[in-house]
């Protein structure tokens, strides 16, 4: 193998990921070992992510490099990040709470990596912050395309078991199967949310439980909805039962109320994210020009020092005494100032270069009509573990 | 309008397939490509797996000549590991134990009627009866091997490119348009032509649109129902003619009379051995 393996970084349910070094180029690279079972063949997991990262080439996406193939093991050479966006947040941020230039920056990056997959007729269906990575540059990338899957024109009907519970839209609580890119943004409101406050912002411990909480601040949709949701679920799904349920009357929370630290337009947006009804949530082609983002006057209300309090919806656990909080946020801000200089050089480097970026063809690399232009696309693979070329 | 487009064979692979090269006529190719595919379809008619796994496994299947030799691997093997393979992409896995049972059927049965074809007229020919493999015999396990091998050098062979795109949504569309899409009898019988194209391989040389609209050239000729000409109805889909003409051409030759000969030919090829023992004895005149 043309890499070095260096120290292991992760265990994950069906593969274990190692630093490694590219014995050609010195490139610092993740290997991601994916152990075949004789049992059931290759993973389904590694087959939808090595088909569909080989064809998603963009800056917020974690690139796949290269595969090797062995009769016993499987390994995938990612690109390397330092971190994932949850450790990020307990490391940089306030109690997990970013600076707001910061989640600016990251909510723009992880709205273009969607907006790219889903431009390319892919998604993600498991965006959760210890899948965003975050490399030293301050940029984001959406990585483990497990559960990934490619979609088409026609609606079909794919699998209900998708998405942490805690970042599940509704709508797949609610049995539908015939999701579609909506189910990744709502993900991406749950997450902004979340990089906010520093705490998920709707924690169920099961299916109904997770619609409770999403009810009790967003408030309960009406009886058409619900209705409307449950007739798209599958037929004998567990989803259905909880339609047929009742649910209590919840009345809406204002997203300030919960997120004080948050802007107006940063609540507009995280608005049209968390929408209900998966008609009416925002794309994220179009949530990337909100005003949340164009606008260049960023007006923040900054409270005096020692009157911010952390979010009052969330329980005792999290409350701490006020003086603390501002001091804390002092430091905080005075050790993580350098992280946010690159995060929002990362922002800007990327808005500018985003119109460039949005010319990129659909289907990089393959499509086309003519046979014998396609021949590239339909060759032996290799998977001879050489070191990428650049 | 974006369609999303898939990989196709290059000029060459489609001039000289892999068993081509190792001195497979391609007529015989062609058919042993066809009795594959009838065995995906077969397993997944018994396995009540879903349509679109088995469209999937059976283009994936026509892929993989273009980059494999029939020499190297069975029809049955990666026939077995494309239905594999393919039930999981889309999100409806089989049981291995179910799959290797319905194979095991399907090789029996095949065997038979190989047996009893060719066995002396005046011999009473018995009927198939299925013996189920025993539970702990070396059938189902080497059957399993040979699975996980398929299914790996497909994914292996074919870069990971599993991404294939049915046509029904299409012929759907298309129908629309031509104002066709309450006429049952166009729309069941080009529906009929795109899973019979399955069994040739078109789906790894030309793109949906232009298969399409070959099963709807193929329905309305036989229905004798006229499309605009000028300009031409399939122009608006993006197809040519010459490819049309040519899919067509895959398609009616699927159903063109075959010698008991031949037939039997292909029934006692499913496999690689019998393939190079067929190759040993019909050495390719060079």
């Amino acid at each position: 193998m043309n890499y070095v393996q260096l120290e292991k970084l992760g265990e994950g349910t069906y593969a274990t990921v190692y630093k490694g070094r590219s014995r050609t180029t010195n490139e610092i690279v993740a290997l991601k070992e994916i152990h075949l079972d004789a049992e059931e063949g290759t993973p389904s997991t590694a087959i939808r992510e090595i088909s569909l990262m080989k064809e998603l080439k963009h800056i917020n996406i974690v690139r796949l490099y290269d595969v090797i193939h062995t009769e016993t093991k499987l390994v995938l050479i990612f690109e390397f990040c330092d971190r994932d966006l949850k450790k990020y947040m307990d490391t940089h941020g306030d109690r997990g709470a970013l600076d707001s230039v910061t989640v600016r920056s990251f909510m723009y990056q992880l709205l273009r990596g969607t907006a790219f997959c889903h431009e390319n007729r892919v998604l993600h269906r498991d965006l959760k912050p210890q899948n965003l990575l975050i490399n030293r540059k301050g940029e984001l990338k959406l990585g483990d395309f497990g559960l990934a899957r490619a979609f088409g024109v026609p609606v079909n009907t794919f699998s209900n078991e998708v998405v942490t519970l805690w970042y599940r839209a509704p709508d797949v609580l609610l049995g539908s199967r015939t999701y579609s890119t909506s189910i990744d943004v709502w993900s991406c409101g749950c997450i902004f949310a979340e990089m906010i406050s520093g705490v998920p912002i709707f924690r169920g411990r099961d299916n109904h439980d997770q619609l409770l909480h999403i009810m009790r601040i967003i408030g309960t949709p009406d009886e058409r909805l619900l209705r409307k949701i449950a007739s798209e679920a599958a037929p004998s799904g567990d989803g259905q039962a909880a339609a047929a349920k009742q649910f209590p009357r919840y009345p809406k929370i204002p997203f300030q109320q919960i997120l004080p630290k948050a802007s107006p337009q940063a609540i507009d947006l995280l608005e049209r994210l968390l929408q209900f009804d998966p008609a009416k949530r925002i794309s994220a082609a179009d949530a990337l020009k909100h005003p949340y983002f164009t606008s260049s006057a960023m007006v923040y209300p900054v409270p005096p020092t020692g009157t911010m309090a952390p979010p009052t919806y969330f329980p005792t656990p999290l409350q701490h005494p006020h003086q603390q909080h501002a001091a804390q946020q002092h430091d905080a801000q005075a050790a993580h100032a350098h992280a946010q200089a690159q995060a929002h050089a990362a922002y800007i480097a990327q808005q500018q270069g985003y119109n460039a970026a949005a010319q990129q063809p659909v289907y990089p690399m393959q499509g086309q009509p003519q046979p014998q232009q396609a021949q590239s696309q339909f060759v032996t693979y290799h998977g001879s573990g050489q070191a990428p070329a650049r | 309008m974006s369609t999303s487009l898939y990989p196709l064979a290059s000029l060459e692979q489609i001039e000289k397939s892999p068993s081509r090269q190792d001195g497979i006529p391609a007529e015989l190719e062609e058919d042993l490509r066809a009795f594959g595919c009838k065995l995906i379809h077969q397993a997944g008619v018994l396995l009540k797996q879903k349509q679109v796994a088995v469209a999937t496994a059976q283009i994936l299947f026509q892929r993989f000549w273009f980059v494999t030799s029939m020499k190297q691997f069975g029809i049955g093997d990666v026939g077995m590991g494309a239905l594999y393979l393919a039930s999981k992409l889309e999100e409806c896995p089989l049981r291995m134990r179910d799959l290797i049972n319905v194979y095991d059927l399907l090789l029996q049965r095949t065997a038979h009627t190989l047996s009893s074809q060719t066995a002396s007229s005046s011999h009473h020919k018995p009927d198939f009866k299925y013996s189920p493999m025993s539970y702990f015999g070396n059938t189902f396990y080497d059957l399993k091997d040979a699975l996980v091998v398929a299914e790996m050098q497909i994914l292996k062979r074919l870069g990971f490119q599993v991404n294939v795109v049915l046509p029904y949504g299409t012929l759907v569309n298309y129908l629309r348009v031509l104002g066709l899409a309450d006429r049952e009898e166009v729309s069941s019988r080009a529906w009929g032509y795109l899973n019979d194209a399955l069994q040739a391989p078109v789906y790894a040389l030309y793109q949906v649109p232009t298969i399409v609209s070959a099963a709807i050239l193929l329905a309305t000729r036989h229905l004798g129902i006229s499309l605009p000409t000028t300009p031409p109805w399939w122009e608006l889909f993006d197809a040519e003619w010459e490819d049309i003409w040519s899919v067509c051409g895959y398609i009616m030759r699927l159903y063109r009379n075959r010698t008991q000969k031949d037939q039997l030919l292909v029934l006692g090829m499913v496999t690689k051995q019998s393939v190079r023992q067929w190759l040993e004895d019909n050495p390719p005149a060079s």
